[in-house]
């Protein structure tokens, strides 16, 4: 007779303090989740460390990822380099570079620009943005333009 | 394990005397009665209290009061941090469901003239905390900044600005400036962080002192019948664990909405754009607005809208000094004309914020 | 010393034709039969009875001539510079003055001149490079309208050719001022009527201004890009200047509403053609029907391109259809949509290519145009998707970055139409429909791991429900308790 409430009991009790464990993980881990730094720091990003200047040829370009937006980054045969937004600012295609012509080019309607970003033929209305580049210990930073 | 334990509690009795404590909420008794239940809700205005202590420190890790970065560092709380749209979602709904349970809290407290000597004290500060929450919640609607917020805190600011005399330095003292701009976005953050939880921790502090002091009120004529009759329960466990009971129904219906109505972000707010259609304030201010539209532009001789404020805040500063002027109360008798003043209030609140939700 | 010349110029100057005497300059002069002398009865300002001394000082009145020409008595002898205009404008920049010799010509054209290309720029930091003799010439001066003025439409062309024309004279102002506008004149179907002394057509001043011209760098220039346009429709939407030359008059109304004449005239944009872009501006004239494509291509090189290469060309050029025209139009020019593509009434395909004639360009056409559709709903599936998981607060910003490519395929498909071409237009489009298939499957997953969350929140619920009924039986299983134990002190306390 005494056995079942005692049982009974120390099952509620294993309940309630499972219950509580439970109930505080279920707090904590969104919690700790919540607190750890997300993956892009800030934001609107800023800063985008390209990598070591070594790395990137002359007469090349490469298209690196900004945040949601594409940064064109030009190395010039005399080994500047630069970077524009690489967003033709005719119709919003991503430009490449064209080490044949020498130019920065835009697929979709042949817009060209020069290595200093000014639009030089076809159908941009304007110069892509300029973005600023860093050399830091010998590795390359974009930011952008204030 | 359990030895340790109880090491670590002598450690500590040894030298606060925790013993003295429990034995003071062990003696201590909560009327049982018909309107036992009502007890519960100023504990769970606490516990709300509580919930938007933490998710607001939280928020505040991310958040940026700043015009340009604020929308923003909302934004990306709310796609790029993990968990950032349930603190957020929470942050909100715990918000309102703090001005809710704060606001029946009131009621019956109100209906059982729980106000009566010798708490009116405890009466007052609540009052005045209730009042710091409405301002917990403009000045939280604006933080965001986002187009309905900012359209929002630029009604309710000129509406503040009507007042005769001291309207328009309000305004200007509110704002910051002549307009809503970032500088009154840098004022309501700071408002909402620093001075009104300085100030609610104070009035809180001596609200719950007082209420453990003085014990739970009885219901009017209660204390004349004979202690055998009166049926009561230990504070401690029983009514604190019925108040964990209640806090975990709220967390769950908390968690629900969290999570099925987000919070929504809406467009950023910019002073150029044209009022978007449905500008409301929050919904505990509702009814007021919703007077304030439907009161002629001129009432005789004064403006329509000053005289609404005017009578509101008449209202306000009449309701919260009740415990002074409610003579039969104090004596003990039951008081109808103060019942049906409350019932009055109840539903004009009720008629004019629904009239405010459907037009 | 200055009362005297004052009231010797208002003597001079004051010279009423009624009360003309001898003029004594003239009769000295055409003795000694100089050349100014001998034009100078041709001069319109001889004409009103304006002597020598008009312009030179002096005294006509006098035939010693020490007297006459005598510098104390305000002789200037030959003007020089800026003074030849001073000169000219003692008259012609006051109305007063205009009004007394009775003539209608307006005043103030020293003041433009001041102000224009020509009065900024100076020899040697003095002067101006172009006096009004420059253009009016000199001693035999006639009226604009009068054919001998070397201002009048058939000859202005060579009076400008005079220094523009010139490499050298004007390499020493503007080394990149071209020298060859006559000579581009001259092909146009403007300069071929002037030529043939149609004084209607447009010469360099219809467009350029006289007096106060302008560079064409400068925005107030009527020839500069945004004002082009109009400066071409004060003659070409004209209906009753144009009438006698049989063309149409609505090119400027069409061209404001084109594509073209908003992006210029509407959003500034410069790089957008005018008038002139098209048809030439010194050698302005219609493109013919070979040209088209390469007058569009300067600016459209990859659609032209393309074009050139397709089994169009040749079709169009047997059939003498302009080439880009035919499917675009010209001057009313819109922007180009999906809808002109594949063999829907309203789609420009179906006007050559119909189900007996050429079948397979209909069948390609009607392919195409499902393609274009299909990549441009993928798109809107994936933005839409893409939008929906934002909205939730999902990360999506790879997602969200991959968007731009299947845009940049659509557009690129609507170039790659014009290679009439079906496998590589159908590169293009398979191109951005695999992304679009990426981009709408991470969308998918974000949304699915937003169900995943309200499963977080079913498991945390019931985590709390059943703490919350576990305690509720602890508080009845502990009142019970204190129940019990009170009966039991009760009890043992009546005992």
């Amino acid at each position: 007779m005494n056995n079942t409430p005692q049982t009974k009991r120390d099952f509620l009790k294993y309940v309630l303090g499972a219950g509580v464990l439970a109930w505080l993980a279920s707090v904590v881990y969104p919690v700790l989740a919540y607190l750890k730094p997300p993956k892009q720091g800030e934001v609107e990003v800023t800063t985008v460390k390209v990598g070591p200047l070594s790395a990137i040829p002359k007469e090349s370009g490469e298209i690196v990822r900004f945040g949601t937006k594409p940064v064109i980054l030009i190395r010039t045969a005399e080994g500047d380099v630069r970077a524009f937004a690489a967003t033709c600012t005719h119709l919003d295609c991503t430009v490449q570079f064209r080490k044949d012509l020498g130019v920065i080019w835009c697929a979709c309607h042949n817009g060209k620009y020069d290595l200093s970003g000014r639009n030089i033929a076809g159908p941009p209305p304007r110069p892509l943005d300029p973005y600023r580049v860093v050399i830091q210990d010998g590795d390359v930073l974009l930011s952008k333009k204030s | 394990m359990s030895t340790l334990g109880k090491k670590l509690y002598r450690w500590v009795d040894d030298r606060v005397h925790l013993g003295d404590l429990i034995e003071f909420m062990g003696k201590k008794y909560v009327p049982v009665h018909r309107g036992s239940i009502w007890y519960y809700f100023g504990g769970v205005t606490l516990f709300l209290f509580l919930i938007q202590v933490i998710t607001g420190i939280l928020l505040l890790l991310y958040y940026k009061g700043s015009e340009d970065l604020a929308f923003e560092s909302i934004q990306f709380l709310m796609s790029k941090v993990s968990f950032g749209w349930l603190i957020r979602s929470v942050h909100s709904w715990s918000a309102n469901l703090f001005i809710l349970a704060a606001f029946i809290h009131m009621f019956s407290v109100f209906f059982e003239k729980s106000y009566r000597p010798p708490r009116e004290m405890t009466w007052l500060s609540g009052m005045f905390m209730l009042f710091l929450g409405f301002g917990f919640g403009f000045s939280g609607y604006l933080l965001p900044w986002n187009e309905l917020a900012f359209f929002a805190t630029k009604v309710g600011t000129d509406i503040a600005g009507v007042i005769p005399l001291v309207g328009k330095p309000m305004m200007i003292f509110l704002r910051g400036g002549e307009d809503v701009t970032g500088a009154t976005l840098s004022r309501f953050f700071g408002f909402h962080v620093a001075v009104l939880p300085g100030l609610f921790t104070v009035l809180l502090g001596i609200h719950l002192l007082l209420v453990q002091r003085q014990g739970m009120s009885e219901p009017l004529g209660a204390e004349d019948s004979p202690a055998a009759d009166k049926k009561t329960m230990p504070f401690f466990p029983n009514f604190l664990l019925r108040d964990l009971l209640f806090w975990l129904i709220v967390l769950n219906v908390l968690a629900i909405l969290a999570v099925f109505f987000p919070w929504e972000l809406g467009q950023k707010a910019d002073a150029f754009a044209p009022a978007p259609a449905g500008i409301r304030p929050e919904w505990y201010f509702l009814f007021m607005f919703q007077t304030l539209k439907y009161l002629p532009a001129q009432l005789w001789i004064v403006d329509g809208e000053v005289l609404g404020i005017l009578l509101f805040a008449l209202a306000g500063i009449l309701w919260t000094l009740v415990p002074f002027w409610d003579r039969k109360s104090a004596k003990g008798q039951q008081s109808r004309i103060i019942t049906y003043v409350g019932i009055g209030a109840i539903v004009y609140i009720l008629v004019f914020t629904i009239l405010g939700w459907l037009f | 010393m200055l009362a005297r010349l004052l009231t010797f110029l208002a003597v001079t100057l004051v010279t009423v034709p009624a009360a003309r005497a001898a003029d004594e300059c003239l009769v000295c002069h055409s003795a000694l039969g100089d050349t100014p002398s001998t034009m100078y009865p041709g001069d319109i300002h001889y004409r009103k009875g304006i002597s020598c001394s008009g312009c030179h000082g002096g005294n006509p009145e006098s035939s010693d001539p020490e007297r006459a020409m005598d510098t104390t008595a305000g002789f200037i002898g030959v003007p020089r510079g800026n003074a030849i205009s001073t000169a000219c404008a003692r008259c012609h920049s006051n109305a007063a003055q205009m009004k007394r010799w009775n003539s209608s010509v307006p005043t103030g054209q020293l003041e433009q001149l001041q102000a224009s290309v020509h009065g900024k720029l100076s020899i040697e930091g003095r002067d101006r490079i172009a006096q009004c003799t420059s253009c009016h010439g000199v001693h035999q001066i006639t009226a604009v309208g009068s054919p001998k003025s070397p201002v009048y439409p058939s000859n202005v062309v060579t009076t400008c050719a005079r220094c523009h024309n010139n490499a050298v004279y004007i390499r020493s102002y503007n080394p990149s001022l071209p020298v060859d506008q006559l000579e581009k004149y001259r092909t146009s179907v403007h300069g071929i009527r002037n030529a043939k002394g149609d004084p209607k057509t447009a010469e360099c001043a219809s467009c350029h201004g006289s007096h106060g011209i302008l560079s064409a760098k400068d925005v107030k220039s009527s020839v500069y890009p945004t004002n082009i346009p109009s400066t071409c429709e004060r003659c070409h939407a004209d209906p009753g200047y144009m009438k006698e030359y049989g063309i149409a008059t609505d090119q400027y109304a069409k061209y404001a509403k084109s594509v073209h004449g908003v992006a210029l005239l509407q959003k500034n944009d410069l790089g957008a053609p005018a008038c002139n872009s098209c048809h030439g501006n010194h050698g302005a004239a219609p493109p013919g029907v070979e040209s088209v494509s390469k007058v569009c291509g300067t600016c459209h090189a990859l659609n032209a391109d393309l074009f050139s290469a397709s089994p169009h060309k040749k079709a169009f050029d047997e059939r003498h259809l302009p080439e880009c025209e035919t499917c675009h139009g010209n001057h009313a020019i819109i922007v180009a949509t999906d809808k002109l593509l594949g063999v829907s009434p309203e789609a420009v395909c179906s006007r050559c290519h119909s189900t007996a004639d050429f079948p397979r360009g209909y069948r390609v056409a009607a392919t195409m145009r499902a393609l274009i559709d299909s990549l441009e709903t993928s798109e809107a599936i994936a933005d839409s998707l893409v939008e929906n998981a934002e909205q939730k607060g999902m990360e999506i910003g790879e997602a969200k970055y991959k968007l731009r490519e299947i845009r940049q395929a659509r557009l690129e498909s609507r170039t790659m139409v014009h290679s009439f071409n079906e496998e590589k237009f159908d590169a293009v489009v398979t191109k951005g429909l695999t992304v679009a298939a990426w981009v709408g499957g991470e969308a998918r997953n974000a949304l699915a791991e937003y169900v995943f969350r309200r499963i977080g929140l079913g498991v945390s619920t019931l985590i709390i429900t059943v703490l919350a009924v576990a305690l509720w039986l602890f508080i009845r299983r502990l009142e019970r308790k204190q129940v019990r134990e009170e009966t039991v002190t009760n009890n043992s306390s009546i005992s």
